[in-house]
């Protein structure tokens, strides 16, 4: 904070408050006049995939952003566990600063009262299966891989921090890494079979709204999550195709990367054993 | 001209294959990176050279004609998309060729001179061509805000690499700044898509078009506001220069190399993004040409305080930025192509410095002026070569550097801005003297002590084959321009036309 003090900091006060008074002044001009553009079309069509109308943005009409948007957790992950000491390269022919290490945090776990130490494990237990819950309903509810990838590594974070580094759901830093690894990779690679069948990455051929592939891939992709929609109207059937199986790869993902930050900031990072 | 195909083939695998070469290399970490990661390299660059041009719309979805109500899949019938759009045309195929190329030798030179578990490094490397190849491609305002700042934490992760405490504080200034220029960029989105409705660069606009902004004006100027800020921290612009400069100082000189050139891409991609959505507004090129004087001045002369090869470097690859937003903030024809030529040759003549700053590495390591002495007696092909890139860098004939700085001075002065056409040339002169300051004390001063280290080092091939290349390329530009900028002018009449 020393650089912003003096002149600079005048300066970058006054600039906030021009940003401000500028977004202020835009956002009132817009209330009430947002042009709802595109939109309306991504809402008309919506009930031909899933029935969470939230699930169908995110992974289908707008599913290759989120993938996207998935790598930029993953990269976080990367970079966190690359900033305290993982994947640290030096140049061979040279002789250089020895690289910055953190030390891994230390546990204290001898003042755990005799409530934490017999409830963190059913509510760890819980976590989990309420993550699993809420991704394997994903297409239906309002959550999704990214909330269930949260709530599962809090359970991992609680247990840390109840039982310390021998905690009963410890994960090793090579599954964590693997664990990201097929979240991305496997959200990625669910765009394969549209390519393929269409020429259009990540298609939902289960979905297959525009009718572009044969019956026999909207029936493997579309069967295994069809529901049917019993409203007033009379009864719809509906499918959201890969979307639940891109919810779980996502759940993997953000399981893996945030993970593997808990993992390097809560035992430090040693390349021992990779 | 572009095909009218919406599901070009090579567009999705230029974005993938760099994604999942990631996955795989960091999941691996030591084992079987090299042949891995140098193949995916060559096959991204194959598919850079082979591939046509075309459109890719992501997910499969239509496009919505507004007069008939009908979907279409055909990109030459106008409609709104439903779909996320990509655009291979002649710009994004000079851009991401040269960029793949530029990987594919710091794949290589990562796996040769790095000590072992390079596995999260070379991920990093494939996902900054990833997210450059990303922006320059891509025709959406929200993608493009996420490839930034995937963008951005990658460059955060490559100077990280080397784990010094310049390289942290190098990253983790960058890393917190960069999160206000993301914001930004989200900030501006949000503003066009309230105004506008689309995501879609070319909906938006032609709505804007149809429409009008009306007394809207103001959000208009906030949102460019927020999005010459992002272009500021992307390609590190002045008043951000040093986060930047920082970055390419303590980053290796390889991975400094896909840096610049990621960052020349952003300039450019965001540069044409801002004159196609605000161009019509008043003082939006002013402000987009005063920021690239003040950069190209700040940069050479920080350059010339510098005592460090690679902070020289780092400085003048800022100063040079200037050049490419100068041209594209003109926003005239000439303007235009001087400034994307500049951006496809800066990244050349740069990445031909950069090299030779990486060959200093295995004399020893010392890149400062104080410390390095009498290369050119060890390496005399290195000192030839850097001498060379220097020529490039400062636009002497028959290096490429020349051509597109005539292009620009010839840009201002028909715009009637002769004080700008020569400071491009009070640049270009302070940019030798920079340079022949570091290399006369690199590698021709003599060594103050006489018990220097005199024996022969075996520099890697492929880092001599990059240097031999990258000249090569240079002077054939130099030479022949024509072969860069029958790419580029279509792509700039283009983008005037609308």
């Amino acid at each position: 904070m020393e650089e912003l003090k003096g002149k600079r900091g005048i300066i970058a006060l006054i600039a906030l408050i021009i940003i401000t008074i500028g977004l202020l002044s835009s956002l009132e001009k817009l209330t009430g006049r947002v042009n709802p553009g595109i939109s309306e079309v991504y809402n008309a069509l919506a009930y031909l995939v899933a029935p969470n109308n939230l699930a169908t943005w995110v992974y289908d009409w707008r599913g290759f952003d989120t993938l996207i948007e998935t790598a930029v957790i993953y990269v976080g992950g990367l970079v966190s566990a690359l900033v305290i000491g993982r994947g640290v390269v030096q140049m061979k022919k040279c002789k250089q600063e020895s690289p910055v290490t953190s030390k891994p945090l230390e546990f204290r776990v001898e003042s755990l009262t005799v409530i934490l130490e017999y409830l963190g494990i059913p509510a760890a237990i819980l976590l989990i299966s309420y993550g699993i819950m809420i991704v394997t309903g994903s297409s239906t509810s309002g959550g999704g891989g990214f909330q269930c990838g949260v709530i599962m590594t809090s359970a991992y974070l609680l247990a840390a921090i109840l039982y310390g580094k021998n905690n009963p759901i410890k994960f090793g830093k090579r599954f964590i890494i693997g664990i990201g690894a097929i979240g991305l990779g496997g959200y990625a690679l669910l765009g394969l079979p549209g390519y393929l069948a269409t020429g259009y990455w990540q298609y939902n051929i289960g979905a297959d709204v525009w009718s572009l592939v044969p019956s026999i891939l909207h029936t493997i992709f579309g069967d295994p999550f069809r529901l049917s929609l019993i409203l007033k109207e009379g009864v719809f059937y509906s499918t959201p195709g890969i979307v639940p199986l891109i919810n779980i790869a996502e759940a993997f993902n953000v399981i893996g990367a945030i993970g593997l930050i808990y993992f390097a900031f809560l035992y430090g990072w040693s390349d021992e054993g990779e | 001209m572009i095909e009218s195909i919406s599901n070009l083939w090579s567009i999705p695998l230029l974005v993938i294959i760099p994604m999942l070469t990631a996955i795989i290399v960091n999941f691996l970490y030591d084992k079987a990176i090299k042949p891995i990661a140098i193949s995916s390299a060559i096959i991204i660059l194959i598919i850079s050279i082979i591939s046509p041009y075309g459109y890719h719309w992501f997910c499969g979805h239509p496009a919505l004609n507004p007069e008939t109500l009908t979907f279409t899949f055909n990109p030459n019938i106008f409609g709104y998309k439903l779909s996320l759009e990509f655009i291979f045309g002649p710009l994004q195929h000079i851009m991401i060729f040269i960029s793949s190329l530029i990987l594919l030798f710091c794949v290589i030179l990562s796996t040769i001179g790095l000590t072992k578990h390079q596995g999260p490094y070379i991920a990093l490397l494939f996902l900054l061509f990833m997210s450059s190849a990303i922006v320059i491609m891509v025709n959406d305002l929200y993608h493009l805000w996420i490839a930034v700042e995937i963008g951005s934490l990658i460059v955060v992760g490559i100077a990280a690499a080397s784990g010094t405490s310049i390289s942290h504080k190098a990253a983790l200034k960058y890393g917190l700044f960069s999160a206000i220029s993301g914001a930004g960029l989200a900030v501006s989105l949000a503003l066009v898509l309230g105004l506008t409705g689309f995501s879609n660069i070319s909906d938006a606009i032609m709505y804007l078009k149809q429409f009008g902004i009306g007394e809207m004006s103001t959000v208009l100027y906030i949102a460019f506001g927020f999005f010459v800020l992002s272009w500021m921290y992307a390609g590190g612009l002045a008043p951000i220069h040093p986060l930047k400069s920082e970055v390419y100082g303590a980053s290796y000189p390889h991975g400094t190399a896909l840096l610049q050139a990621q960052s020349k891409l952003m300039l450019v991609a965001i540069g044409i993004i801002m004159l196609r959505l605000f161009g019509m507004l008043p003082f939006v090129k002013e402000v987009m040409i005063f920021l690239s004087v003040i950069t190209m001045m700040i940069g050479v002369i920080m350059a010339l305080i510098q005592i460090d090869f690679r902070w020289i470097i780092a400085y003048l690859i800022i100063s040079h930025s200037g050049f490419v937003t100068l041209g594209i903030g003109l926003g005239t024809q000439e303007g235009l192509i001087g400034g994307i030529f500049q951006a496809v040759n800066d990244i050349i003549y740069m990445t031909i410095l950069l090299l030779c700053c990486e060959a200093l590495f295995y004399f020893g390591g010392k890149t400062s002026t104080k410390e390095a002495y009498d290369i050119a007696k060890k390496s005399p092909f290195i000192a030839t070569a850097t001498i060379l890139g220097a020529i490039a860098a400062s636009g002497i004939p028959p290096f490429n550097g020349f051509q597109s700085e005539i292009i620009l001075i010839q840009a201002c002065l028909k715009e009637g801005l002769p004080e700008i056409a020569v400071l491009i040339l009070m640049v270009s002169v302070t940019t030798f003297i920079a340079l022949l300051r570091g290399i006369y004390r690199i590698f021709l001063k003599p060594p103050e002590l006489q018990d220097q280290d005199n024996s022969n080092v075996d520099l890697p091939k492929v880092l001599i084959i990059g240097i031999i290349i990258f000249i090569i390329l240079s002077i054939i530009i130099g030479i022949y321009p024509d072969i860069v900028l029958r790419f580029i002018i279509p792509v700039v009449k283009e983008v005037l036309s609308i």
